[in-house]
C-alpha cells in the first residue's frame, strides 16, 4: 500500500500548479484548466483520506465535485465567450471595467 | 370691605389698561379715547386712590403681609408672590402711582397734542410700566421684586426706544438695557443665594431673611460652609449690583443720560422718579439685612458720596437740559445711597420722597420747556423764556430750589438730613462715612451750581434762538401737573423738619414716627439697633442746625457763582467759566470721564475681538477638526479602494497571500513551528 | 393603549401624506397631526404616573407591557409609558408638530406631500423615544428619527443642503454607535443579573450593584467607560461644546419647519437620553464627575453664547443660543436637585417652545424679505410690525425676562445648581449665569439692527401681511410660553414628582 504521504505531496503539487496557472496565465481557457487542476487536487484528498480511513463518505463527495467541475466548465465556457464578444480577446487582465 | 381687599386692584388697574390699550390699539384703534391716555389715566387715579386709602389704616398700625399666588411649589417655602403693605411700600405706592398719574395726564400736552404715531404703543408700555413699578413696591419677596425689577427695566427700554425708526433712541434703550442687566447678573445672584441659604426671600415676618440671617449671626452656626457674616456681606454687594445698575449710581450710571433719547414724560416718570429709585427702595426694603454689615453699608456710603460729587460735576457743561437734570438724577440718588450706608434710613427715605417729587417736576418741566421751544432742548438755544412762560418758570424754580436745598424747599430738609446723619455716624465712630460727608458738602455746591447755571441760560438773559422767541404755547394738561407738583415740592418737606423742631424744640420728625409704626423688625428703630449692634453705628448727635446752615451756605455760595458767570443777557461758556486753562478739566466734563467711553471699548472688544476669536475658532479649529476628519477618510479611503484592481488574478493573488497568511499564523499559534 | 393610538396615527398619518397628492396634502396634514395632539391632550388630563418611571416602583401611566421575543438569554417586549418628565415632552412633541406644519404652508412649496409625511413621520418616531421603556424599542425610535429628518434637510434645505444634511447624519449616527457600544457593555457587565433590555430591569440591577467586569474592564471602570460613551454619544444630540458642529449647519440649511423640530424637540431627545440614562442609570459616575460635567455645562453656556454674538445671519445666532441655552440643561442636571433636575426638565420644555418662536418668526422675516443676514435688514418694525413684536416677544423671553417661560426655567435651575453639593457648585453656577447677559447683547444688538432704525431692505421684499396660517403658530406659542411663565406649575408639579427619587436616590431628599 502506498503511503498517505505521497497522495498528499502529489495533491498539493497538482494543486500548487493550479494555482500557479490562476496566478500567471492571462488565457481565460488556461485559467479554467488551471482551476480544474486545483478541484482535481482535491478530488485525489478526498479518494486518498477516504480510503484511509475506510469511510465512502470522501468518494461520493469526489463525484459531487465532478459534477460540479462539469457544471463550472459549462459556466466557465459561457464566461470565456461573452468575454471574447465585450473584450475581443479571453484575457482576463483587460476584462477590468468593475474596478474601483 | 376695606382698603386692604383692594390690594390687588393697585398693580391689576393699570394691568387691565395695558390690555385694553394693546388690544384696542391694534384692533380698533378709533375707539381708543385719546390713543389710550383715558384708560391709563382712570386706572392710575384708581391706584391712587387706593394708595391714599392705605394711609390711615396703616397709620393705625394695619399691616398687610399674605402670600397671595403660588408661583412655583418648593420644599422649605414656596416661591410665591404676596403683597407687603407697611408704611414704607404704602408711602411709596403713593408717590408712584401719583408721579405716574400726573406724567399720563402731561403727556397728553406732550405727546397727543403734538401728534405722534403710534401713542398706544406708548401709553402701553406706560402703563405696562406702572403695573410693574406699583407691583414691585408692593412685593413680600426678593424674588418677587426681582421680577418686577426686570420688568420695569423691560418697559424702560420699550418706552426709551419709542421713536424707533430714529437711530439713537433704539441705541439708547439697548445700552440702558444692557448695563442694567449687567447689574441684575449679581442681582439674581443674590437672588438665588438667598434662596438657598437662608431657604426664603421674604421680607417681613419671623421667617424673613434678613431675621434669620440675624439669628444666624448671633448663634454663630455656618451656613452652607461659610460664617453668616460673610454670607451676608456677599448677598448683600451681590444685591447691590442690582442696586448700582438700577439706581445708575457709578460705574454702572453710564446708562441713564443716554435714556434721555426717550419722551421727556417718561424720563420723568421712569429715569427720575419711579424706576431709578427702584435700586434705593429695594436697599430700604432689606435694610434689616444690610444693617448686618458694616463692609457693605461702607461701600453703598462710599459709592452713594462719590456718585454724587461725580454726577455732579458732570451736570455742570452739559448743553442739553434733560442731560443736566440726568446727570442731577445721578447725583441725587447718590445722597440717597450715602444715607442709606451711612445708617441713615429715615433721611434716605425722605429724600427718596421729596426727590421724586422735585426731580418729576424738573423733567416735567423741561418737557414743557421743550415743546415750548419746538422739541430743541438745547439750553444755549434757549434764553429769557421767563416771560413768555410764567407757570414754567416758576414751578422750575421751585423744583430748582428744592433740587438745590434751599430753605424752605423740600430738598433742603431732607439732603440737610442725609448730610446730617452721615456726619453722625461718621462723628460717632465710623469714620469711613465722614469721607462720604466730605464728597456729599462738595456735591451741595456743585448742584447749587448747576442748577442755577440751567436756571439762567433756559429762562434769563436774552433769546437766543427764533424758538426761544417765539415758543409754542402750553395748554392745561402740561401746566396741571407742573403746579401740583411744584407746590408738593414746596410743601413736602414738612414731613420730616428736623432741625426746624431742634429750634422750636418740638419733635417734627413725622416721617420718622411714620416709618416706626411698622412690623417689628421692620422700623426704622429696630434698623437702628442692628446698625448699633452689628455695624457700630453711634450718632454723635451733632446739632442739626448747625449742619443745616453750613449745606445751606454751601448751596447759596454754589448758586452765588453760577449767577456771577452766567448773569450776562448773552452768556458764552468757553469765555466765561473754562478759560484755556481749565480746558482740559471741560473736555474730561465733557466726555463723562470718558466713563461711556471705556464701556463701549469693552462692549466692542468683546463683541468685536472676544466673539470673532471664538468664532474663528470654532469654525476653523472645532469644525474644522470634524471636517479634516471627513476629509482625511476620504482621502484613505480613495487611496485603500486602489487595491479594487478589477483583475480577477489580482484578486486570486490576493486571496492566495491572505489564505496563506491564515495558515501561518495558525501554525504559529498551533506550536506547528 | 393610548400611546400606541397616538405613535400610530402619527406614524400612518405620515404614510397616508406621503403617498397621498401633493394638492391640500398641506391641509390634510396639518388636520391630521391634530389627532395625535388630541391623544396626547387626553393622556395629559389623565395622567396618573407618580414618581420616576426608572427608579424604585414609580408608576407608570398608560404603561403597555408586551414580551416580543426572546433571543438567547434576553427578551425583547414592547414597553412603553409616560412619568412626569416625558408627559410634558410627550405634549411638546405633538404642540410643536401641528404649529411646524402650520408654518411651512408659506415656505414648502416642492413635493409637499412628501414633506409634511415625512414631518408627521418624525413626529411618530418621536414619540416613540420618549415613551419607550425597552432599550431596544428605545434605540429603534432613537435612530428612526435622524432619516426623516435627513430628507427634510436634504430635499427642502438652502444652498449648502447636502453637506449639512450628510454631516448631521453622519455626525449624530456615529455618536449613536459609541453609545450603543457603551449600553452594550453595561448590559453584558451585567450578565444573568437581566434577562431584557427593559430600562427598569436594568435600573433595578445596576443600583443594587450587581455590574460585575467584562473583558479587562472591573465593574466601576466599565461604569465610567459606559458613562462616557453615553455621555459623548447623547452630548452630540443635545449638543454640548465641543461636540456642537454639526448643529448651525443643520439649522441653516434647514427649512423653518425642519428648524422648528429640530431645535424645539430633536435636542431635547438628547437632554431626555441624558437624563434617563447618565443621570438615572448611572447616577452614582454622574455624581462623582460632577463638578466636570458642571465645568463642561459652564463652557457650553459661554461658549456658545460668545458665538451667537458673533453671527450675522439671524439663523445661526439662533442656533448658537440654543447650544447656550441647553448647557444650562445640563448644569440643572448635574445638580441633583429636585430644582437642577426639575429645572432642567423644565429648560427643555421651554426651550422648545422659545427655540420654536424664534425660527419661526426668523421664518417669516426670511419669506418676506428673502435675507436672513442682520447687515441686510433695517427696520423692519416699521413695516412688518406684528412679525417685529412677535420676535421681540420671543427674544425677549429668551433673555429669560420674567413671567415667560425662560426665566422660570432658568431660575429653577440656577436655584438647583447653587444649592447642589459638588464641589465648586456655587461658583459655576454664578459664572454660567453671566450667560444672561451676553444672551440680552446679542439678542438687542439684533433686534436694534433689524428693526429699528429707517426701513431698508436689499432687493425686493413682499411686505404683505403675514397670513393668518403664518402667524397662528407664532401667538399660540406666544401665549404658551407666557402661560408657562406665570404658571410654571402648569408642568412643574409633575415634574418635581418625577425628579424626586432621582435626588434621593444619592442620599435624601436636598433642601433645593
Amino acid at each position: 500500500m502506498v503511503p498517505i504521504s505521497y497522495y498528499i505531496l502529489l495533491s498539493a503539487a497538482i494543486f500548487s500548479i493550479g494555482l500557479f496557472g490562476v496566478l500567471t496565465r492571462r488565457n481565460a481557457l488556461m485559467f479554467l484548466i488551471s482551476i480544474e487542476l486545483m478541484l482535481n487536487a482535491a478530488n485525489l484528498n478526498f479518494v486518498a483520506f477516504s480510503t484511509l480511513h475506510g469511510n465512502l463518505t470522501g468518494q461520493v463527495f469526489s463525484l459531487f465535485i465532478l459534477a460540479l467541475a462539469a457544471a463550472e466548465v459549462a459556466v466557465g465556457i459561457g464566461i470565456i465567450l461573452v468575454l471574447q464578444r465585450n473584450f475581443s480577446g479571453i484575457d482576463v487582465t483587460k476584462a477590468v471595467t468593475l474596478r474601483w | 370691605m376695606g382698603p386692604f381687599d383692594l390690594i390687588a386692584a393697585i398693580p391689576l388697574l393699570p394691568l387691565t389698561a395695558f390690555l385694553v390699550i394693546l388690544f384696542a390699539g391694534h384692533f380698533t384703534p378709533s375707539a381708543l379715547p385719546k390713543c389710550g391716555a383715558i384708560p391709563g389715566i382712570l386706572a392710575l387715579s384708581g391706584s391712587f386712590i387706593i394708595s391714599l386709602s392705605l394711609l390711615p389704616l396703616v397709620y393705625s398700625g394695619n399691616f398687610f403681609n399674605n402670600s397671595i399666588y403660588l408661583w412655583a411649589t418648593w420644599s422649605i417655602s414656596d416661591l410665591h408672590f404676596g403683597f407687603l403693605i407697611d408704611p414704607l411700600s404704602a408711602l411709596m405706592l403713593v408717590v408712584v402711582s401719583l408721579i405716574a398719574l400726573l406724567v399720563f395726564i402731561h403727556s397728553l400736552g406732550y405727546m397727543n397734542d403734538q401728534n405722534e404715531q403710534g401713542l398706544f404703543r406708548y401709553y402701553a408700555g406706560l402703563s405696562l410700566f406702572s403695573f410693574s413699578m406699583l407691583s414691585f413696591v408692593i412685593s413680600d419677596n426678593l424674588l418677587m421684586s426681582f421680577i418686577f425689577f426686570e420688568l420695569v427695566g423691560f418697559c424702560s427700554w420699550v418706552l426709551i426706544g419709542f421713536w424707533f425708526r430714529e437711530d439713537a433712541p433704539p441705541k439708547a434703550a439697548t445700552k440702558a438695557f444692557l448695563v442694567t442687566r449687567f447689574g441684575d447678573y449679581f442681582f439674581l445672584i443674590g437672588v438665588v443665594a438667598v434662596l438657598v441659604i437662608f431657604g426664603t426671600a421674604n421680607f417681613a415676618g419671623p421667617n424673613s431673611f434678613p431675621v434669620l440671617a440675624k439669628s444666624a449671626i448671633l448663634s454663630g452656626q455656618t451656613l452652607n460652609g461659610l460664617d453668616p457674616q460673610t454670607w451676608v456681606t456677599i448677598i448683600g454687594l451681590l444685591i447691590l449690583g442690582g442696586v448700582i445698575g438700577k439706581s445708575a449710581q457709578f460705574p454702572l450710571h453710564t446708562w441713564l443720560p443716554d435714556a434721555m433719547e426717550g419722551p421727556t414724560p417718561v424720563s420723568a416718570l421712569i429715569h427720575a422718579a419711579t424706576m431709578v429709585a427702584a435700586g434705593v427702595y429695594l436697599v430700604a426694603r432689606i435694610y434689616g439685612f444690610y444693617a448686618l454689615s458694616p463692609t457693605t453699608l461702607a461701600i453703598i456710603a462710599l459709592v452713594g458720596g462719590f456718585t454724587a460729587l461725580l454726577a455732579a460735576t458732570m451736570a455742570t457743561v452739559k448743553h442739553e437740559l434733560k442731560q443736566v437734570l440726568a446727570y442731577s438724577t445721578i447725583s441725587q440718588y447718590g445722597y440717597i445711597m450715602l444715607a442709606l450706608g451711612a445708617g441713615g434710613y429715615v433721611a434716605g427715605i425722605f429724600h427718596l420722597t421729596t426727590h421724586a417729587i422735585f426731580k418729576a417736576l424738573l423733567f416735567l418741566g423741561a418737557g414743557a420747556v421743550i415743546i415750548a421751544m419746538h422739541h430743541d432742548g438745547d439750553m444755549w438755544n434757549m434764553g429769557g423764556l421767563r416771560e413768555k412762560l410764567p407757570v414754567t418758570y416758576w414751578c422750575f424754580i421751585f423744583g430748582s430750589l428744592a433740587l438745590a436745598g434751599i430753605f424752605p424747599f423740600a430738598g433742603f430738609w431732607s439732603k440737610d438730613e442725609v448730610l446730617l446723619e452721615t456726619l453722625n455716624y461718621g462723628l460717632g465712630g465710623s469714620p469711613i462715612l465722614l469721607i462720604g460727608y466730605a464728597f456729599g458738602l462738595i456735591a451741595v455746591f456743585v448742584t447749587g451750581f448747576y442748577t442755577f447755571r440751567m436756571i439762567h441760560l433756559t429762562f434769563h438773559g436774552s433769546p437766543r434762538s427764533q424758538a426761544a422767541r417765539e415758543p409754542h404755547s402750553l395748554r392745561w394738561n402740561i401746566k396741571l401737573p407742573l403746579v401740583v407738583l411744584g407746590s408738593l415740592s414746596l410743601l413736602a418737606g414738612a414731613i420730616n423738619m428736623v432741625p426746624l423742631g431742634e429750634i422750636l424744640g418740638i419733635d417734627l420728625s413725622y416721617l420718622h414716627h411714620w416709618l416706626d409704626t411698622a412690623p417689628s423688625n421692620l422700623t426704622a428703630h429696630h434698623y437702628h439697633e442692628l446698625t448699633e449692634s452689628f455695624s457700630g453705628y453711634h450718632s454723635a448727635y451733632f446739632s442739626s442746625i448747625i449742619s443745616a446752615i453750613l449745606s445751606l451756605a454751601v448751596a447759596v455760595s454754589g448758586m452765588a457763582f453760577a449767577w456771577k458767570l452766567y448773569q450776562s443777557p448773552n452768556p458764552t461758556e468757553s469765555g466765561t467759566v473754562y478759560s484755556t486753562r481749565f480746558n482740559t478739566i471741560y473736555r474730561i466734563l465733557m466726555h463723562n470721564y470718558y466713563q461711556d467711553d471705556y464701556q463701549l471699548m469693552i462692549a466692542s472688544l468683546t463683541r468685536n475681538k472676544l466673539a470673532t476669536f471664538a468664532n474663528i475658532f470654532d469654525q476653523k479649529y472645532l469644525d474644522g477638526l470634524v471636517n479634516e476628519l471627513s476629509s482625511k477618510s476620504l482621502s484613505l479611503s480613495n487611496s485603500i479602494r486602489r487595491i479594487q484592481t478589477g483583475a480577477v488574478t489580482n484578486y486570486a493573488l490576493l486571496l492566495s497571500i491572505g489564505l496563506v497568511l491564515i495558515l501561518f499564523i495558525f501554525a504559529l499559534l498551533g506550536g506547528w513551528l | 393603549m393610548l400611546i400606541e393610538l397616538v405613535i400610530l396615527s402619527a406614524f400612518f398619518s405620515g404614510l397616508f401624506i406621503l403617498f397621498s397628492s401633493d394638492e391640500n396634502s398641506h391641509k390634510f396634514s396639518f388636520y391630521l397631526s391634530l389627532i395625535p395632539l388630541l391623544g396626547t391632550l387626553i393622556m395629559w388630563i389623565n395622567f396618573d404616573g407618580s414618581g420616576n418611571a426608572l427608579l424604585n416602583g414609580g408608576k407608570i401611566a398608560f404603561e403597555t407591557y408586551v414580551p416580543w421575543l426572546s433571543l438567547g438569554s434576553y427578551s425583547l417586549s414592547w414597553h412603553v409609558g409616560v412619568d412626569g418628565i416625558s408627559m410634558p415632552l410627550i405634549l411638546l412633541t405633538s404642540i410643536l408638530t401641528p404649529l411646524a406644519i402650520l408654518s411651512a404652508w408659506t415656505p414648502i412649496n416642492e413635493r409637499k406631500s412628501q414633506f409634511y409625511g415625512l414631518v408627521l413621520i418624525i413626529e411618530a418616531a418621536l414619540f416613540g423615544v420618549f415613551v419607550a421603556f425597552d432599550f431596544f424599542v428605545w434605540f429603534v425610535f432613537w435612530e428612526a428619527v435622524l432619516i426623516p429628518m435627513y430628507f427634510l434637510i436634504a430635499i427642502w434645505g438652502g444652498t449648502r443642503r447636502k453637506y449639512a444634511a450628510i454631516k448631521f447624519f453622519i455626525y449624530t449616527n456615529v455618536a449613536s454607535l459609541v453609545m450603543f457600544i457603551g449600553f452594550m457593555a453595561l448590559i453584558f457587565g451585567l450578565g444573568d443579573s437581566i434577562s431584557s433590555f427593559n430600562l427598569i430591569d436594568i435600573s433595578t440591577a445596576l443600583h443594587s450593584g450587581q455590574l460585575d467586569g467584562l473583558g479587562f474592564l472591573d465593574a466601576s471602570t466599565l461604569k465610567y467607560v459606559a458613562f462616557i460613551a453615553l455621555f459623548i454619544g447623547f452630548g452630540v444630540k443635545v449638543p454640548i461644546v465641543p461636540l456642537h458642529t454639526w448643529l448651525p449647519d443643520a439649522h441653516v440649511e434647514a427649512p423653518t419647519p425642519a428648524s422648528v423640530i429640530l431645535a424645539g424637540v430633536l435636542l431635547k431627545m438628547g437632554t431626555y437620553a441624558l437624563l434617563r440614562f447618565n443621570f438615572t442609570l448611572l447616577a452614582d459616575v454622574a455624581q462623582k464627575w460632577a463638578s466636570i460635567i458642571a465645568i463642561i455645562a459652564a463652557v457650553s453656556v459661554i461658549y456658545g453664547a460668545f458665538l451667537a454674538l458673533a453671527q450675522t445671519d439671524l439663523k445661526r445666532i439662533v442656533a448658537y443660543s440654543s447650544i447656550s441655552s441647553m448647557g444650562y440643561v445640563l448644569l440643572g442636571l448635574v445638580a441633583y436637585t429636585v430644582y437642577g433636575l426639575g429645572g432642567a426638565t423644565f429648560q427643555m420644555i421651554s426651550h422648545g417652545l422659545l427655540s420654536g418662536l424664534l425660527f419661526m418668526s426668523v421664518g417669516l422675516i426670511y419669506n418676506a424679505t428673502h435675507t436672513r443676514s442682520i447687515e441686510d435688514l433695517s427696520g423692519l418694525a416699521d413695516k412688518m410690525p406684528l412679525t417685529s413684536v412677535i420676535f421681540i416677544a420671543g427674544a425677549f423671553g429668551y433673555m429669560g425676562l420674567p413671567l415667560m417661560s425662560g426665566f422660570a426655567a432658568e431660575l429653577f435651575i440656577f436655584i438647583g445648581a447653587f444649592g447642589a453639593n459638588f464641589p465648586f457648585a456655587k461658583l459655576i453656577t454664578a459664572i454660567s449665569m453671566f450667560g444672561i447677559v451676553i444672551v440680552a447683547g446679542y439678542l438687542l444688538l439684533t433686534i436694534q439692527r433689524v428693526f429699528f432704525g429707517t426701513f431698508e431692505v436689499k432687493g425686493n421684499p413682499d411686505l404683505a401681511l403675514p397670513q393668518i396660517h403664518d402667524l397662528m403658530p407664532l401667538v399660540v406659542i406666544l401665549l404658551m410660553i407666557i402661560a408657562l411663565g406665570i404658571a410654571p406649575n402648569i408642568f412643574f408639579e409633575m415634574i418635581q414628582d418625577a425628579v424626586e427619587p432621582m435626588v434621593s436616590l444619592l442620599g435624601g431628599i436636598s433642601d433645593v
